[in-house]
């Protein structure tokens, strides 16, 4: 389930000068914030920056000053698997600012896999004792919500962690079941997109990608031959294949999920899966070896030249494409928002671009440190961290300033930014977890038969309606 | 007996009470924060597990996969302690090498097979260039096949070991006596050191099986989850129960009635072989 975070990670090793420049006016920004006393400074350091003069929210650091002298938050996050050295980095980072600006201490603790963070949350749940703070995957703030064990956020919270109006809109769309009751805090944003080989598009004559999956399955036909196929796609990912269902049901006009409803079984969502099956079954345009592929090996793919669309891609593959093959004809676009066999939006269709994808963080109820833990939340979310983040690690800022900043200063991520203000949000729903499993699971059990080369419509409806009563149950235990 | 009484109860009885008790709640993420008032479910969960869920499906998965495995392995090990049971020039080396294989950690054997088993992998590609296609090996009916060949790949050594240390038990004399005799190999080793070996490798077939009924890390690394229907073994169910589903009580219910379906065949076969010391030694 969760882990939209696992490949969000980041983007431009060029750029690790700046990012280490920013952290340090960053933290100069904190320490001359907290020295002031002020929650208003303009301090010669900060007026190096653009971004910081421009960020309200570094002018709200510290609306009420916090004594968290002798105390230590606790904070669980994932390990940053690509950028271990510069995470730990930012880690003593963090704690030194926010030691200067409180006299708390953070001690981050990592996990490896979705398995050790469910693992630490549920022990913690139980045990009502533990990290203060969770950096959680957007689509587990459901399961997360749904156990009570975090702080429902009230308007006075909000405004401790800067308000708001600090954030992207769209980054809100997955804290809470409403608008008044939210438990997650925006983070970071990993949005996906689609990767194109240019070069391979230009020598076809097709000057920009499809923005129907009709039309691009289509332009993929036309772009495979010679030993290159129109596609890559990991089949046996554990998470792109839900994705892609999930996209496309949402555009047809079904949620999967609405209210106490589970609609997997829906005809929109049949189509999805033939669709992103025929890709291989009946339009041929993707590598027969792909069905055991995961996204790694989909992206080696299209790296290597041999694939002229990868969908599904983050700014955490862009390290690995600038050094690939295609390093100087690849592009990022939109991925189609029109469902397949449609020429356009249906009524009641959302043009969803991408899962809302990115980390939430989420304050635990049994922290006696609350107030302290919002502080840093403020911190973390801020327009001198999110920059930071954006430039050392690659993720989206959540922070409206700092995406207007990169927005301003960053062109070529353009369909990026675009996509995270277009995401849209997975269900809200405690359910949520079993039904993205039930989602996968349709395609695992279906592998033996793309392999093949034909999935039979009777079989595919036979696992939906196994997913769907998954789903159902799933529904019906919500309170 | 009073140390030894009380490790028991808080290594062993207490987690299995606690086990049992979250087995007969309805004991999911809604409710874990305040799971002692967890809402009770009777038998739900139990009823739920054998009639409304894989279970009965994945007990015969793990179970006769493990079996196949000890048998696989059993011969092997029998035939590699006895390839090193005579000096020879490199037996050392030889001894440690095949421990090899035992002696790696699940998630990494798992990882390297499941690169080898790719469908453009060496393994396929291989077969293929003699002339065989092979089809998948990580989905559908040949991951069943994939995980009995990873487990008896990792886990025969052990078999070895122990009829390697039933060997060393075999008394010199015996060997002279049946030199003596003028018994050729086969009805030497048919009745004079095949007897010695009865009690450790029966040993080592119990607990071989139960180790392989028990391995979560192998499937779950080679297939992942959700796993192919073939190879839900119980281990994974339950994982998936609890840890993706969050279905806690339902886990729990699904471990015990694992345990109480194994302990059957398990009990009778350790009484069949003797394996009961105090039985043994009244005799």
């Amino acid at each position: 389930m969760r882990r939209t975070n696992k490949r969000k990670d980041s983007m431009e090793t060029k750029k690790t000068k700046f990012a280490a420049l920013t952290s340090v006016l960053a933290i100069t920004a904190l320490v001359v914030t907290a020295c002031s006393g002020s929650s208003v400074t303009s301090s010669p350091s900060v007026a190096t920056n653009p971004s910081a003069v421009t960020s309200s929210s570094i002018a709200t650091a510290t609306p009420t000053p916090i004594n968290g002298a002798g105390q230590t938050l606790t904070v669980l996050i994932g390990a940053d698997g690509k950028y271990g050295a510069q995470q730990q980095q930012w880690f003593k980072d963090v704690s030194a600012a926010f030691q200067t600006q409180t006299g708390a201490t953070v001690n981050f603790q990592t996990f490896a896999s979705g398995s050790e963070e469910l693992t630490k949350i549920q022990t913690s749940v139980v045990a009502n004792q533990g990290p203060d703070i969770y950096v959680v995957g957007t689509t587990f703030t459901p399961t997360a919500y749904s156990t009570g064990a975090f702080v429902s956020l009230t308007p006075d919270d909000w405004n401790k962690v800067g308000g708001k109006d600090k954030f992207v809109p769209a980054d809100l769309g997955i804290s809470g079941p409403t608008d008044s009751d939210q438990v997650g805090i925006p983070y970071t944003s990993g949005p996906f997109v689609m990767a194109y080989n240019t070069d391979l598009l230009a020598k076809a004559g097709i000057d920009k990608p499809a923005t129907t999956w009709d039309g691009l399955a289509a332009q993929a036909k036309q772009l495979t031959g010679n030993g290159v196929y129109g596609m890559a796609v990991g089949y046996k990912d554990g998470f792109d294949p839900w994705k892609f269902i999930w996209a496309m049901s949402r555009q047809a006009g079904n949620p999967i999920i609405s209210g106490k409803v589970a609609k997997v079984d829906d005809p929109t969502t049949l189509k999805a899966y033939q669709t992103y099956f025929g890709w291989l079954t009946t339009d041929h345009v993707v590598d027969p070896a792909s069905v055991g592929w995961n996204d790694g090996q989909a992206l080696a793919a299209f790296a290597s030249g041999k694939a002229a669309f990868f969908p599904m891609s983050t700014t955490s593959n862009i390290p690995t494409l600038k050094t690939s093959a295609v390093k100087d004809t690849y592009k990022f676009a939109l991925m189609p928002v029109v469902p397949p066999g449609a020429t356009a939006l249906p009524a009641g269709g959302a043009g969803a671009t991408s899962i809302l994808a990115g980390n939430n963080v989420v304050v635990a109820k049994y922290s006696k440190n609350q107030d302290l833990a919002f502080a840093l939340v403020k911190y973390l979310t801020d327009d001198a961290n999110q920059q930071v983040l954006f430039n050392t690690f690659g993720t989206m800022p959540v922070n409206q300033t700092t995406f207007t900043a990169v927005t301003t200063s960053n062109p070529a991520l353009g369909p990026i930014l675009d996509s995270a203000a277009s995401s849209v949000a997975t269900p809200f729903s405690g359910a949520w977890a079993d039904t993205q499993l039930a989602l996968m699971n349709v395609v695992v059990q279906t592998i033996p038969d793309l392999s093949s080369g034909s999935v039979s419509t009777s079989k595919l409806q036979s696992l939906l309606t196994a997913a769907q009563k998954t789903a159902q149950a799933s529904l019906d235990k919500a309170p | 007996m009073i140390p030894g009484g009380a490790l028991m109860i808080f290594v062993i009885v207490v987690p299995i009470l606690l086990g049992l008790y979250m087995s007969v709640l309805t004991l999911d993420q809604y409710t874990l924060r305040q799971w002692l008032s967890a809402p009770f479910a009777g038998p739900g969960n139990y009823i739920e597990a054998v009639t409304d869920s894989p279970l009965l499906k994945s007990f015969w998965i793990s179970l006769s996969f493990a079996v196949l495995s000890t048998a696989a392995a059993v011969p092997l090990g029998i035939a590699a302690a006895l390839a090193t049971q005579n000096y020879f020039p490199g037996r050392a080396v030889m001894r440690s090498v095949f421990l090899i294989p035992f002696v790696m950690p699940s998630f990494v054997v798992a990882t390297v097979w499941r690169t080898m088993f790719q469908p453009d992998g060496v393994i396929v590609n291989g077969l293929h260039s003699v002339g065989i296609t092979s089809g998948l090996w990580l989905n559908g009916p040949n991951s069943y096949w994939t995980l009995v060949f990873v487990e008896v790949w990792a886990s025969w050594p052990f078999i070895y070991l122990l009829a390697l240390a039933g060997l060393q038990s075999v008394d010199h004399d015996v060997h002279e006596a049946s030199a003596l005799d003028g018994a050729s190999w086969w009805p030497k080793l048919r009745y004079v050191i095949f007897p010695y070996l009865k009690g450790p490798v029966a040993l080592a077939c119990v607990i071989a099986t139960l180790n392989h009924i028990n391995n979560f890390a192998l499937p779950f690394v080679l297939f992942g989850i959700p796993a192919p229907d073939d190879v839900q073994t119980l281990p994974i169910l339950t994982y998936s129960t609890t840890f993706e589903s969050f279905r806690f009580g339902l886990g729990a219910a699904m471990a015990f009635s694992s345990l109480m379906l194994l302990a059957i065949p398990l009990i009778i076969y350790v009484r069949a072989v003797k394996l009961d010391v105090d039985e043994g030694a009244d005799k």
